[in-house]
């Protein structure tokens, strides 16, 4: 017999006909607590018969309204650790919380859909679709949010204008400037309204004029009432954000509020 | 993501990669168009059958020397050569005194082949024949110019002719064929009536034939006997008991031949529904074998289809992590890419559909009949997009299952 529920193709099908939010009342944290709460994280790599940990016994807790940076050397598990903040990974072991939700027990579409609701994302590389006109980019995380057109377009919009880019809504990504292409995913991060901004070497592949702007550009977004999560290498970059969490070798080293 | 956006992505995608999306579109384009070319000569060819052959719908039927069933072996001709006699006008003077379902029946001959002359002008090879001039009116003939034949003609074996229009033309290319002499065996023939225009069938020319009223046909060209023997055309007086007809000629021929009730028919009665249905079990089988090689050309279309399914996964494996990143689910990213390979096939189907048509003209203008319904179009376009569908499946799916952190990091 064929068992859909075994067979993994069968298994995104199930999920869809199944509620995606949280189903039992002990999932559901009262309103008060932290945005972001991360409770004895771990995260581990089989490498062979070798057990590889880039995450060992990583706990802390993000305000709503925090300007957190995330610094640490390459293979420090500062990326793993962006992975896990942003839904595009679950811990191998702990609790993860984000605006109330236990995250760190969700399946694939799940992830999705908290990735959707919750999460802004600003890539170092933009990850803009390069084939898509800047509106169309902004849209994108509305259109899995089930958005129909009219209103979407407005909100892309107004979203685009928000970063000075009201004028280049049909520009292609070769279009635009560093600087521009990643202000207009900044737009896109923000257009669904996300709990957090998550921001990934935001800076890493722009000039330093360009850097500054983008960087005021966030420190704006923070004043007005914005979360975000700055994940970085570069401690100028690093010492704007208002605390500032030190990773090295899978466990946090410090975690200091600067500002 | 609702069906409209995938709608509107998947056209985005094709028309993005123009020149592979048309190669692969050649691939269902080849497939639905030799699928449709093939089906729509089978059925324009049993259509052109039911139609004009055995003249579904004309309620008409023939009583003949021979049936369907004498055909079958060597044996059974032979029995049939043995047991079946000609068909006589005795015979059909009896069925004429005492029907009362049949309405119109007359006496044809079978056709043989002459030269026709006029002037200078020969005609090789034309199908003459003889008829009752009450054929014309149960075979519906459509008359051109003048008249067909009259009883007076038949009785007195006068020498008038009924022409098709290709002998109209071609011996009389000044006009005034109707009233014109044609000569065949050194006797002369008046042309009383020409037929109108019917074209061509199978190649075979429609309009290249020369009727005579049966009696002279029978003076002229050495007795109704044999290779010119006997058959009778009859229709029903009223159409709702043509079944009635066709059972009341079957007895009153028996009677007339005093055949024993344990005793077969020595004689064939060939109605439109049993040559329809003698031709459909001929035809089904080969139609089906026919079919299978357009099939297999469908076949190579979806496995093109699938390949480029593929490649556009590999390659828009950024993209894919992308649009995870932003929320899409699995099913987001499989109806994408189902969409795209469906829309796809589709497309190829329509532009299939256009050329079977366009094809279909041409053979029907110079070959033979054919015919594409418009269910069977629609189900085509279906049945392209399905398959693009089932051809997307695999590569979809591979999509909506991709690691989304391995696929952003992807180039």
């Amino acid at each position: 017999m064929l068992d859909t529920k075994a067979d993994p193709m069968y298994k995104f099908m199930d999920e869809e006909r199944s509620n995606p939010a949280p189903s039992s009342a002990s999932d559901v944290r009262p309103a008060g607590k932290p945005l972001i709460s991360m409770e004895n994280i771990w995260k581990t790599y089989q490498m062979g018969v070798e057990q590889l940990h880039a995450l060992r016994d990583v706990s802390f807790k993000v305000e709503k309204g925090e300007y957190l940076a995330i610094i640490g050397p390459s293979g420090s598990g500062k990326s793993t650790l962006m992975n896990l903040i942003g839904c595009l990974d679950s811990p191998s072991k702990g609790d993860y919380w984000i605006n109330g939700n236990l995250v760190s027990e969700m399946t694939d579409d799940e992830l999705a859909r908290i990735r959707n609701k919750e999460i802004g994302f600003v890539f170092q590389t933009f990850n803009l679709l390069a084939r898509a006109t800047a509106l169309h980019n902004v849209e994108l995380p509305l259109i899995y949010a089930g958005m129909r057109a009219g209103e979407r377009h407005d909100k892309a919009q107004a979203a685009l204008a928000s970063v000075e880019l009201g004028d280049r809504v049909g520009h292609k990504p070769n279009e635009l400037s560093g600087g521009q292409r990643q202000r207009v995913a900044i737009a896109r991060a923000l257009v669904n309204h996300p709990s957090i901004l998550l921001a990934d070497e935001p800076t890493g592949a722009l000039d330093t004029k360009t850097s500054h702007e983008i960087m005021e550009l966030f420190e704006k977004l923070h004043e007005e009432g914005n979360t975000i999560i700055l994940v970085t290498h570069e401690h100028d970059i690093a010492e704007r954000a208002h605390r500032v969490i030190t990773i090295r070798d899978g466990r946090i080293e410090s975690d200091k509020k600067t500002k | 993501m609702n069906n409209l956006e995938a709608l509107k992505l998947a056209i985005a995608a094709i028309l993005a990669h123009k020149l592979r999306s048309f190669l692969t579109l050649l691939g269902m384009i080849i497939g639905v168009t030799a699928f449709m070319v093939v089906l729509s000569v089978l059925v324009g060819f049993s259509a052109y059958v039911d139609e004009k052959i055995a003249g579904v719908g004309s309620n008409s039927f023939t009583i003949r020397r021979f049936n369907f069933e004498d055909f079958k072996d060597t044996d059974t001709i032979a029995e049939a050569q043995r047991r079946n006699k000609e068909l006589t006008f005795d015979e059909l003077e009896f069925i004429k005194e005492r029907a009362q379902y049949i309405g119109d029946i007359g006496a044809k001959a079978l056709p043989n082949s002459r030269e026709i002359k006029r002037g200078g002008e020969t005609l090789r090879d034309i199908r003459i024949e003889g008829v009752e001039p009450v054929v014309a009116i149960i075979d519906k003939y459509d008359i051109a110019e003048g008249r067909f034949f009259t009883d007076t003609e038949n009785n007195n074996s006068m020498r008038v002719a009924y022409v098709g229009s290709d002998i109209a033309k071609k011996l009389f290319p000044q006009g005034g064929a109707l009233g014109g002499e044609i000569t065949i065996s050194g006797i002369p023939y008046k042309i009383v009536g020409i037929q109108v225009e019917k074209g061509t069938i199978f190649g075979q020319p429609q309009d290249s034939f020369v009727q005579f009223p049966i009696k002279t046909y029978g003076a002229n060209f050495g007795g109704l006997r044999g290779s010119r023997g006997l058959y009778f055309v009859a229709s029903a007086k009223d159409d709702k008991q043509f079944a009635e007809a066709v059972a009341e000629a079957r007895q009153l021929m028996r009677v007339k031949r005093r055949l024993e009730f344990s005793e077969k028919d020595n004689f064939g009665i060939l109605t439109p529904d049993a040559i329809s249905g003698f031709k459909d079990s001929v035809f089904g089988s080969i139609g089906t074998v026919i079919l299978i090689v357009p099939t297999i050309a469908l076949v190579v279309g979806a496995i093109v289809v699938m390949n480029i399914m593929l490649v556009a996964v590999t390659e828009r494996t950024k993209e894919i992590g992308i649009r995870k990143s932003m929320g899409a689910r699995q099913t987001d990213i499989l109806r994408q890419f189902l969409f795209e390979a469906g829309v796809l096939a589709g497309l190829g189907g329509v532009v299939g559909l256009i050329l079977a048509f366009l094809i279909g003209f041409i053979i029907t203008i110079y070959i033979i009949p054919t015919r594409i319904y418009l269910s069977a179009g629609i189900l085509a376009i279906v049945v392209a997009g399905g398959i693009g569908v089932l051809a997307g499946l695999y590569p979809a799916w591979k999509a909506a299952r991709l690691d989304p952190i391995e696929a952003l990091r992807a180039e």
